[in-house]
């Protein structure tokens, strides 16, 4: 549209006004600010929602996984019959003499708060599982089998698909001495289990 | 602080943010982390368990305490602003730039913490992420101050802005001890504290060494960060009320002499 076309108007009536009167009361700076953030209010106004459905997720999250992470081996097999064969997950330290390896499935024995457990680990064990009694937490269900264990037998072993490893914070210089130390000294302070049932001795 | 920040827009232009004690600052936090470095990877032992992955550990364990410590620093500076903001003559803004400098800092080194932790993760628990009560609650914690970060943008009179963002502040900072007693309160998979106490660590010496050294390491880059974010909020106040003082001015005297520049300018504001 050419701004210049003046063809059909009426030249002798003169052009109106341009209006110039300010949309807002210039002293109201406020107002300006206000009116000037409009655009960007949209897009935070976006990201503030994103931001409110990420909070809702995490919160979810917290309230349904996170408070109990795992079972100990104590609370494991105590709480046998409430869990069923439904998943959970499991700690322990893992026995050093127990581990065996046939047919790409791992067994071993998991040590915690006196009890004991079987496990039988169906995939590749992690990267740390080779240091010994080192903390797992397994991800798996119990199932019913007559097991033997460091402490008796069993009617149960654990079978696991998933293995982390549960790393505490205590850290030290790599060598032999501590390697052997590596089970706290109190570990079996009150157990049936001795030393010489878990092969330290 | 204020002694290198610009009054006017004139001055703006010509400024940094930078001044002799910042610069020196900065000087320090290159050559410490550049010592942390070398300490970490070189002369730092490996872990009994973790191996070398042990590593991680000068780096997590800074960036999550300067996180912390930045929040901490930002919920203060909220107190301080709604307590006694209303009393001083610029309304609380310090305050109001301290909180804003403080969070961002946090902000971004929380985003380092889980970037640290996961790759960390990986190579002792095996995998990068599980949303157990530490990890899950650090998460919360980084959306919740990008959350306030948002709110700080969003237009306003600047001293509801502030006020806003204050309690927007103190609301974030709940999460802060339930993030960090986490792992004492709940049954995690993250480790227990690995610092908590100086008198009797669980760190073998030549390793704690090199860790608190790389924590004051830390909190020099965080304290030079901090200072130069505080100006850049400060410069950034200028230039958005200069900026709008000068467009009113602008339209004044257009409207005070219509038919001049009118038509250049009518769409201005």
């Amino acid at each position: 549209m050419d701004v210049n076309d003046r063809s059909g108007l009426d030249d002798s009536e003169p052009p109106p006004a341009l209006d110039l009167t300010p949309r807002h009361g210039l002293d109201d700076v406020d107002a300006i600010r206000r009116e000037l953030g409009k655009g960007k209010k949209r897009w935070i106004t976006v990201a503030g929602v994103l931001i409110v459905f990420a909070f809702g997720f995490l919160v979810v999250q917290f309230l349904q996984d996170a408070t109990v992470f795992f079972r100990n081996v104590d609370q494991a097999v105590a709480e046998r019959d409430e869990l069923g064969d439904r998943r959970f997950r499991i700690q322990g330290r893992v026995i050093p003499d127990s581990v065996e390896v046939i047919d790409d499935v791992v067994t071993f024995e998991i040590l915690h708060g006196c009890a004991t457990a079987a496990v039988r680990h169906l995939t590749d064990p992690a990267e740390l599982f080779d240091n010994p009694w080192i903390p797992v937490v397994l991800d798996g269900s119990w199932k019913p089998q007559t097991v033997k264990l460091v402490g008796g037998t069993d009617d149960y072993v654990f079978e696991s698909d998933r293995m982390l490893i549960n790393h505490t914070n205590e850290y030290s210089s790599n060598n032999a001495e501590q390697v052997e130390s590596n089970l706290p000294d109190d570990f079996l302070v009150g157990c049936d289990l001795t030393r010489n049932d878990v092969g330290l001795d | 602080m204020n002694s290198a920040i610009p009054e006017t827009t004139s001055q703006f232009a010509r400024s940094a943010t930078a001044s002799i004690p910042t610069r020196v600052l900065g000087c320090l936090a290159v050559a410490s982390l550049a010592a942390v470095a070398l300490l970490g990877l070189v002369v730092s032992p490996r872990d009994v368990n973790q191996g070398e992955a042990v590593r991680f550990m000068y780096l997590h364990l800074p960036v999550i305490w300067i996180a912390y410590a930045s929040f901490v620093l930002a919920a203060v500076a909220s107190a301080l602003l709604l307590w006694k903001g209303a009393a001083r003559p610029d309304k609380g803004r310090h305050y109001d730039r301290l909180a804003g400098a403080a969070a961002e800092v946090g902000v971004f080194f929380t985003a380092l913490t889980i970037i640290t932790g996961a790759m960390w993760g990986r190579l002792t628990w095996g995998v990068y992420w599980q949303w157990d009560a530490r990890l899950t609650t650090t998460a919360i914690m980084f959306v919740s101050y990008l959350g306030y970060l948002a709110l700080r943008q969003i237009p306003a009179e600047p001293v509801v802005r502030s006020k806003r963002a204050a309690i927007a502040s103190l609301l974030a900072a709940v999460n802060l001890p339930l993030g960090h007693y986490s792992v004492d309160w709940g049954v995690t998979l993250h480790q227990e504290a690995s610092l908590s106490s100086l008198s009797d660590p669980l760190i073998t010496g030549d390793m704690l060494v090199v860790l608190v050294f790389s924590v004051m390491s830390f909190t020099i880059v965080a304290a030079w960060l901090m200072v130069h974010r505080y100006r850049v909020i400060r410069l950034e106040e200028i230039f958005e009320e200069e900026g709008l003082e000068t467009a009113l001015a602008a339209r004044r005297a257009e409207v005070d002499q219509p038919g001049e520049s009118g038509l250049e300018t009518a769409g201005a504001l």
